[in-house]
């Protein structure tokens, strides 16, 4: 199991350093700073030097390290950091180097209560909040009577979920997000196309209610059960601990006790019937060695009433470009040297509405001649009430025995950020 | 200047400021699309290019790619040009002129590839630069040449280089540069250096008066020297000279010194020169080498405190060392280097200990005797454990080299001792050397057998196939040695594990000689069986086909297990392997023959003795010795192995001559003495004159030069040569054989010569020597004289003069070869006859082939006579004893003389002169009791009366 954790900078200052176990020094931590950090060549985030392994993940210039020395999972440890930057993040905010050292207590604490003896435990953001906290000390009569009643939960049931809860207003939310990941060739074939979607869903309910959630009829989970082949097919679902799995299972109904606040309900991916919101034609010509032009003309697939706004359009440039010459009818575009593409940014398009971008770039001659490597063209965006997988929840139902009513919000995001890809 | 370039320091901070990679990847990329865009606009200024330029270098110099640029720093090169317009109108562009020439030069240096298109485009750029005046501009084309040393540039521009080292208006540090320059160019591409037809003026430089310029032009001349040692052998004088004014007159600039040793980086590779040649035999330069060197020794031995001072001390003192062992190992001075060496074996420090050992092992390589190293033998052993893994080696190759019959036991015991915990590097090495040791200096051949055999099991993996194959030779024709190696092998067959190489020993051994024992107690047929046997399961397909031909052959004389051995044929019948399987296939039906049948007795007829043949090892060992750069000048080894590697070399020298020479003809040439050796048993040491004798140098001709020399043969004294500049008299005087010659030199300018060096070619040095009593001065101050001896000694008839090459620096390079009169003549001495006497000799002669005559036409004198005084001088001139009264013709000349020579002894000389004045001819008729001296002395006599 874990041995060891750390937090290093992007220097490779240790900000953070807990040795679980005691097989391991503190001295543990300039081997990964050496073979690591220095390293440049290190890409892997696993790395075993004889029978150490070290797991890292990074996050805004900061390393977050995991060491062990057994044949751990290796799954766990990763979920484990990032666990941790999750609850981090909804302890102080943001996550970098700065809110690290400012909060450096807060943080040993949290990863002794959620680690012990390098066995991961309880590490759900809302009990967590029950009994590390950020402001002033309670009375102690208060706190003694607390942590009985953390006691009585963490052991119970739901241990996710505190006893008496209460609103004026019972309030449910559920945010379907999607990040479309799409790969498609010069010949306009897809080459790679999937969906990584999660459900988010805020539940401001009284008392302890009981959850049922529908979603789509043609639903398809888990690929052996062949459906129709308009159907949404969704692979390796994923619930968070408060769906009952078993029932799941027998009738394929996600019902659950929702933790109070905000959580994952679920995490699914799909590779079948994938929409592609935005639909990218480029057409990129080399003449001679001393110019490309380029036309690219990006067009909305989707229903004429939505819209995708916030589209930032990257396309390469080669190497030895001098000067750009763009022309658009919407948006803006601008040659940026730094990273040797051009930037269009369209505010809005409209379903149906298709934009044209032309330029021709100038080139300088060069003493190799290097063949251009032509890397893809990368789009970023977001479509609002739109699911790229075409997942639609169907309902949801709240059940509490003080039967009050409650209101439901849906909101569906499909967005693309640096996995949109069309080659040319 | 430099500090207004704003924007290259803010992109310079710019960098150093980006915490990320990624930033500064950016901000790379930024600036290079600026630069992209700016050069493709054109119009930039010369600032603005020298600026742009400096961030391409920059950003090249952090390990990005550049690919733009080139042609803007193709530009800067030749921007003085333009900068110098401007600088009417601009103070500073003098020196932003050099700065932006600089920054062009080192764009070229660093952004270019040997092959890139533009250096093409640089050539021309460079060549103005190398031919203007100011040397700032020479230095940096000098760099540029020897940094990028493409061989397009060697070929364009070696001739300008060359021209700059020698020109007499370059300063020094631009001769230094020129030289390492050319060197460089010669090591990258040696066709396009015509080393042979600049030898002489490369060497001349070696006088400089700057001991920076010596150092690089030695530099240069060891490696053009060792791939044309004879037109360079000019340099061997120049070498002495140098080391002999540095070492005991001291004469050299203070900052020289380093640690107080002068100049020990010259001085090294003043030594290390010296040893590419063989030993000189001119007296003169023998005594003042030694003399160097005595002091060098004497100097140095003392070790001081400061580590610096006694590693410059002991660079000169080892390569001084070596030096003095190629020389001469008898000398008194390997003595004295033999006692220091002992010291240093033993010192603190490792390096010292390596290069002692090293240079013990060239001592022990080439030395006679080995007793002076005897004597630290116990130390030498010690050295195989020292803890660094060189000085071991170092020690290893030292004992190899000193092993000699009296103490191989000893030093193989200890070899053998210390292989079970050498290295495992070493290891093979080791066991090569053991075996050749062992084979080589064996004083019975049991303890040859004891001591392979114990090599083999001791070394096992190490042991290469030759070692096994030499035993096996060596038993097979050693016939009194079959049985007690069989009982040997056979004892250590007994032990638990052995090594495959010992079974196939004792496969071979026991199959051949397993019979001679079988009757001894303990060596039954059954038993040899039973533990040869018991070995072949833990061996590999080769082996256990050895030991099923050793079966085939026990079936023949061990009839008793024939049922075990056809057992195993049978089972062996079956196995996979192809070999294995044929072999059991055929033995079997070999082995089952009917008994009456001769075929299996005539199969396993005993081995005949292998035809003696050179062992396979020595040739295995000198393969795995590569030489790189520098050739060594010996190899480790006896004596024996170093004179034959020499021949080795002058046999591939001719070869290597018509090669182009480079460094990479060194390892053919050692690869194919290798070849030769592994040959060796063919008789290839056929004597091959061809590489010794260099060429004579081509005579200076003039109108009058024939005339002073064909006068100076005979008479003692007189002008040799004059021209503006020098003028060159003789007086000489001769004594029996030896001769002493006053050469004057007298400089007729107004300006010192220097360099000044006088050589002496002689085409038959066995007839003839000829030595300088001293090293010539090297200037020769203006208006002034200078006289120089020249030992001459006559060993035999001759009958090419010497001739005499000066050469020295007065403004240009200055050569001038004429003949010395020295003649077979001057070493005679004239004798009295009466008549009697004269015509009985004549007579003994007696005619063709000691007789030569010959009639020539003569002219008369004014008044229509003959010129008899002038005859008479000639005669006498050539040393012959005038006999009057003999002839009655007044006008014939007859005379006497004896030639005295130091080897073949005193030749008698009979000379008639029969001058017809109504014919105008003239016989001359000599006889001598040698033919060559008939024929040689009329000759001389012959010319200098034609001569008229």
């Amino acid at each position: 199991m874990i041995s060891a954790f750390f937090i290093f900078n992007q220097k490779g200052e240790v900000l953070i350093s807990r040795l679980y176990r005691t097989d391991f020094k503190r001295s543990i931590a300039d081997v990964f700073r050496i073979q690591v950090i220095s390293n440049s060549d290190v890409r892997s985030p696993i790395i075993t030097l004889g029978s150490t392994s070290f797991f890292h993940v990074r996050v805004n210039n900061l390393y977050v390290v995991a060491v062990t020395k057994t044949n751990a999972n290796a799954a766990l440890v990763f979920e484990y950091c990032y666990r941790l930057i999750s609850i981090a993040k909804s302890y102080f905010g943001k996550v970098d180097e700065e809110a690290v050292k400012n909060n450096f207590v807060l943080i040993y604490e949290l990863i002794d209560e959620i680690n012990d003896f390098g066995y991961p435990q309880n590490s759900e953001t809302d009990t967590l909040k029950s009994y590390i906290t950020t402001e002033s000390i309670m009375s102690s009569a208060y706190a003694a009577e607390e942590s009985s009643k953390i006691t009585t939960q963490a052991t119970g049931a739901t241990s996710w979920r505190r006893g008496e809860v209460k609103y004026k207003k019972n309030e449910a939310f559920v945010d379907v997000v999607e990040t479309v990941n799409l790969s498609m060739s010069a010949k306009g074939t897809a080459l790679r196309a999937d969906v990584d979607g999660h459900i988010q869903m805020r539940a401001y309910l009284s008392g302890t209610p009981e959850c049922k959630f529908g979603l789509n009829d043609k639903l398809v989970i888990d690929k052996n059960e062949r459906g129709a082949s308009d159907a949404v097919e969704l692979d390796d679902c994923r619930f968070h601990q408060c769906v009952r799995l078993n029932e799941f299972d027998a009738t394929r109904t996600i019902s659950f006790i929702p933790p109070d606040g905000e959580f994952e309900l679920m995490r699914y991916r799909c590779t079948s019937n994938v929409k592609l919101p935005l639909r990218i034609i480029p057409t990129v010509n080399e003449i001679g060695t001393t110019q490309v032009s380029y036309t690219v003309s990006v067009k909305g697939n989707f229903g004429t009433k939505l819209s995708a706004t916030n589209v930032v359009l990257k396309i390469p440039t080669p190497l030895n470009t001098t000067t750009v010459d763009c022309k658009v009818a919407s948006g803006k575009a601008k040659y940026v040297p730094a990273e040797n593409i051009v930037v269009w940014k369209i505010p809005r398009i409209q379903g149906g509405q298709e934009c044209t971008f032309t330029a021709t770039a100038d080139l300088t001659s060069t003493t190799v001649r290097q063949v251009w490597a032509r890397p893809p063209i990368d789009v970023d965006f977001q479509v609002l009430m739109f699911t790229a997988s075409g997942l639609i929840v169907r309902f949801l139902k709240v059940f509490e025995k003080n039967n009050y009513h409650s209101i439901k919000w849906v909101r569906y995001l499909t967005k693309a950020s640096g996995s949109y890809q069309i080659r040319f | 200047m430099a500090a207004n370039m704003r924007g290259l320091t803010q992109f310079i901070a710019d960098i150093r400021g980006a915490r990320v990679r990624e930033l500064e990847e950016k901000r790379i990329n930024k600036e290079m699309a600026n630069i992209r865009k700016k050069f493709k606009d054109g119009n930039l200024d010369g600032y603005q290019k020298k600026k742009y330029v400096a961030k391409i270098i920059f950003t090249y110099i952090l390990g990005y790619k550049v690919d733009i640029g080139h042609l803007e720093a193709v530009n800067l090169i030749s921007s003085s040009k333009y900068s110098e317009k401007q600088i009417v109108c601009l103070s500073f562009t003098g020196d932003g002129n050099s700065l932006a020439l600089v920054q062009g030069y080192l764009a070229v240096t660093l952004l270019m590839h040997e092959n890139s298109d533009f250096l093409r485009l640089v050539v021309n750029s460079i060549r103005k630069d190398l031919d203007e005046n100011n040397e700032v501009h020479n230095c940096l084309a000098l760099h540029a040449i020897a940094n990028v040393g493409s061989s397009e540039m060697a070929e364009a521009l070696a001739e300008d280089v060359h021209r700059l080292l020698i020109s007499p208006t370059s300063m020094t540090f631009v001769k230094k540069k020129a030289a390492l320059t050319l060197l460089r160019l010669y090591r990258k591409r040696p066709e396009v250096i015509p080393a042979v037809e600049w030898a002489l003026r490369l060497v001349s430089l070696m006088d400089d008066q700057d001991l920076g310029v010596v150092l690089c032009v030695t530099s240069l001349i060891t490696a053009l020297a060792q791939d044309h040692p004879d037109a360079f052998a000019v340099c061997y004088t120049k070498a002495v000279d140098r080391l002999h004014r540095i070492g005991i007159e001291h004469e050299y600039s203070g900052i020289y010194t380093y640690y107080k040793v002068p100049a020990p980086w010259l001085q090294v590779k003043l030594l290390r020169l010296l040893q590419y040649y063989p030993p000189t035999e001119d007296m003169t330069l023998k005594n003042v080498l030694n003399e160097t060197l005595q002091t060098i020794m004497t100097s140095s031995a003392e070790p001081s405190r400061n580590v610096q001072h006694n590693n410059a001390q002991n660079a000169v003192l080892f390569e001084a060392i070596s030096l003095a062992i190629h020389l001469d190992t008898r000398s008194p001075l390997v003595d004295t280097a033999a006692v220091l060496l002992a010291r240093f074996i033993s010192s603190k420090e490792t390096n010292v200990r390596y290069l002692g050992l090293d240079t013990m092992a060239h001592l022990a390589a080439r030395s006679e005797t080995l007793d002076p190293l005897k004597k630290h033998q116990g130390t030498i052993i010690l050295s195989l454990r020292d803890k660094d893994i060189s000085v071991r080696r170092r020690a290893l190759d030292l004992l190899y080299s000193m092993c000699d019959v009296d103490n191989s036991e000893l030093i193989v015991g200890e070899l053998l001792r210390y292989l079970k915990v050498a290295d495992y590097v070493l290891r093979e090495e080791m066991v090569l050397k053991i075996a050749i040791l062992t084979e080589k200096y064996a004083s019975s051949y049991k303890w040859y057998v004891d001591t392979i055999l114990q090599l083999i099991s001791a070394a096992g993996d190490h042991v290469g196939e030759e070692v096994w194959y030499r035993v096996v030779q060596i038993v097979t024709n050693t016939e009194d040695l079959q049985a007690y190696a069989a009982r040997v092998v056979f004892e250590y067959l007994k032990t638990p594990s052995v090594h495959e190489s010992l079974v196939k020993v004792g496969g071979y051994i026991l199959g051949e000689y397993g019979h001679l024992i079988a009757n001894e107690p303990g060596y039954s047929p059954i038993e040899q069986f039973q533990v040869l046997h018991s070995k072949s399961q833990f061996c590999v397909a080769p082996t256990r086909s050895i030991l099923l031909s050793t079966y085939i052959k026990w079936v023949n004389v061990f009839p008793e297990i024939k049922p075990q051995l056809i057992n195993i044929f049978e089972r062996y019948r079956h196995v996979l392997d192809a070999e294995l399987q044929q072999r059991a296939c055929e033995y079997y039906a070999l082995a089952c023959l009917p008994d009456d049948n001769e075929m299996l007795q005539n199969v396993c007829e005993e081995m005949p003795p292998f035809p003696p043949r050179v062992s396979g090892l020595t040739s295995r060992l000198n393969r795995k010795m590569t030489d790189t750069e520098d050739k060594r000048t010996w190899i480790h080894g006896g004596r024996e192995i170093n004179l034959e590697q020499q021949q080795m070399t002058t046999l591939v020298r001719p070869k290597q001559a018509e090669l182009p020479v480079n460094d990479s003809a060194t390892a053919s040439g050692t690869a194919d003495s290798a070849v030769l050796n592994a040959l060796a048993g063919l008789d290839l040491t056929v004597p091959s004159e061809a590489g010794e004798s260099a060429p004579a140098p081509r005579l200076t001709v003039g109108p009058s030069i024939d005339k002073w020399y064909q006068k100076l043969t005979y008479s003692a004294e007189g002008v040799l040569y004059e021209d503006v500049q020098i003028q060159i008299g003789i007086k000489s005087r001769f004594q029996g054989y030896l001769g002493q010659l006053a050469i004057y030199f007298g400089n007729k300018v107004s300006a010192p010569l220097t360099s000044f060096t006088s050589t002496i070619y002689v085409s038959d040095s066995a007839a003839l020597s000829a030595t300088f009593a001293k090293i010539p001065a090297n200037v020769l101050a203006p208006r002034t004289q200078s006289q120089q001896l020249l030992q001459v000694e006559c060993k035999k008839v001759f009958t090419c003069p010497p001739i005499l090459t000066v050469s020295f620096l007065a403004g240009a390079y200055q050569s001038i070869s004429i003949r010395l009169p020295v003649i077979v003549t001057k070493f005679s001495e004239g004798v009295k006859f009466g008549q009697a006497d004269f015509f009985e000799r004549w007579k003994l002669i007696g005619g063709f082939p000691r007789e030569a005559q010959v009639v020539f036409p003569i002219s008369l004198d004014a008044a229509g006579h003959i010129d008899l005084p002038h005859n008479r001088r000639i005669v006498s001139g050539n040393h012959f004893e005038i006999l009057d009264g003999i002839d009655p013709n007044p006008s014939n000349i007859v005379g006497a003389a004896v030639l005295h020579t130091s080897v073949e002894g005193k030749v008698g000389c009979l000379l008639r002169l029969e001058p017809n004045r109504e014919a105008k001819l003239c016989r001359l008729t000599v006889r001598s009791t040698s033919e060559e001296v008939a024929t040689a002395v009329q000759r001389l006599v012959e010319t200098a009366l034609r001569m008229e």
